[in-house]
């Protein structure tokens, strides 16, 4: 009798290996979705306080009004790219850091990214700002 | 002749050691998805002149529906202060910073009291903002 030889030999993929190779897949993408990195400006706010309107003479600070179509100087109008420009100007020669108080006022619907362009500049030409906000807001408490 | 008996030598077997690693791994980033932020819609606003912003443990976020987030969850603006200040603890000047990352054109009655909530609890803060430059 003969015997046939069966020359097929039944290969298995080594898969001891496959938990190494995943854990560096992950790491790879781990590292790759953590390499963007944020950018952006610091800005120095005095923290806020309660003050009643009129206490204190505002009239030596620099008052900066943002409204949605205008910004205004100390009441002057003026163009965005010539805020830097006028607040350094105004604040020359002042060198103690309570003289260069800027008070930026925003009208409720002055977009964000003008905000951030005209406080930029403030910020930019040496002026420290604070904000006077209104406090008759409503704020929407979620249901 | 007498034979002496040599000691069998044990190891750990590292052969699993490649799936347990794995497992870890999948545990830390479900931990940490609980505080990601990924999922909210915000179109940065345009500077020039930018830093590096650097780590930070406290982001707030305003969306596109001018909806305000801590660290990826949602909640008002009255509880903003408190929760900042929970979050920032007893951290020393220099480490108290706090990412703004503000919609392009969300308004100022939204943007502000969240900025005053940051000033509030003693937050250095942070606008997360895009390069010029990168148009």
């Amino acid at each position: 009798m003969k015997f046939r030889r069966s020359t097929k030999l039944l290969v298995d993929v080594p898969a001891v290996a496959s938990g190494d190779i995943a854990f560096n897949l992950i790491v790879f993408f781990l590292v790759c979705a953590s390499t963007q990195p944020d950018t952006g400006r610091s800005q120095i706010l005095p923290k806020s306080e309660q003050t009643q309107q009129q206490q204190e003479p505002q009239d030596e600070h620099l008052t900066v009004d943002i409204k949605r179509t205008a910004i205004l100087i100390n009441g002057d109008p003026v163009k965005m790219t010539e805020i830097k420009a006028r607040v350094k100007a105004k604040l020359a020669g002042k060198s103690r850091p309570e003289d260069r108080v800027v008070i930026v006022k925003s009208a409720d619907d002055v977009p964000y990214h003008a905000w951030i362009e005209v406080t930029s500049q403030i910020e930019d030409a040496g002026g420290i700002i604070t904000l006077q906000l209104e406090e008759e807001r409503t704020v929407d408490v979620p249901q | 002749m007498k034979m002496k008996r040599g000691k069998p030598k044990v190891d750990i077997p590292s052969v699993a050691m490649g799936d347990i690693a794995f497992n870890l791994l999948i545990f830390f980033v479900i931990l940490a998805q609980s505080q990601d932020d990924s999922h909210i819609q915000w179109t940065p606003a345009k500077a020039d002149n930018l830093k590096g912003a650097g780590y930070t443990r406290v982001t707030v976020t305003i969306d596109k529906d001018q909806k305000v987030y801590l660290n990826g969850q949602e909640l008002s603006e009255g509880q903003l202060a408190s929760r900042i200040e929970s979050n920032l603890g007893d951290a020393p000047a220099g480490q108290r910073k706090v990412m703004l990352k503000a919609h392009s054109e969300c308004t100022a009655a939204k943007f502000e009291p969240v900025i005053e909530a940051i000033s509030q609890a003693g937050g250095e803060l942070v606008h997360i903002l895009e390069d010029k430059k990168n148009q």
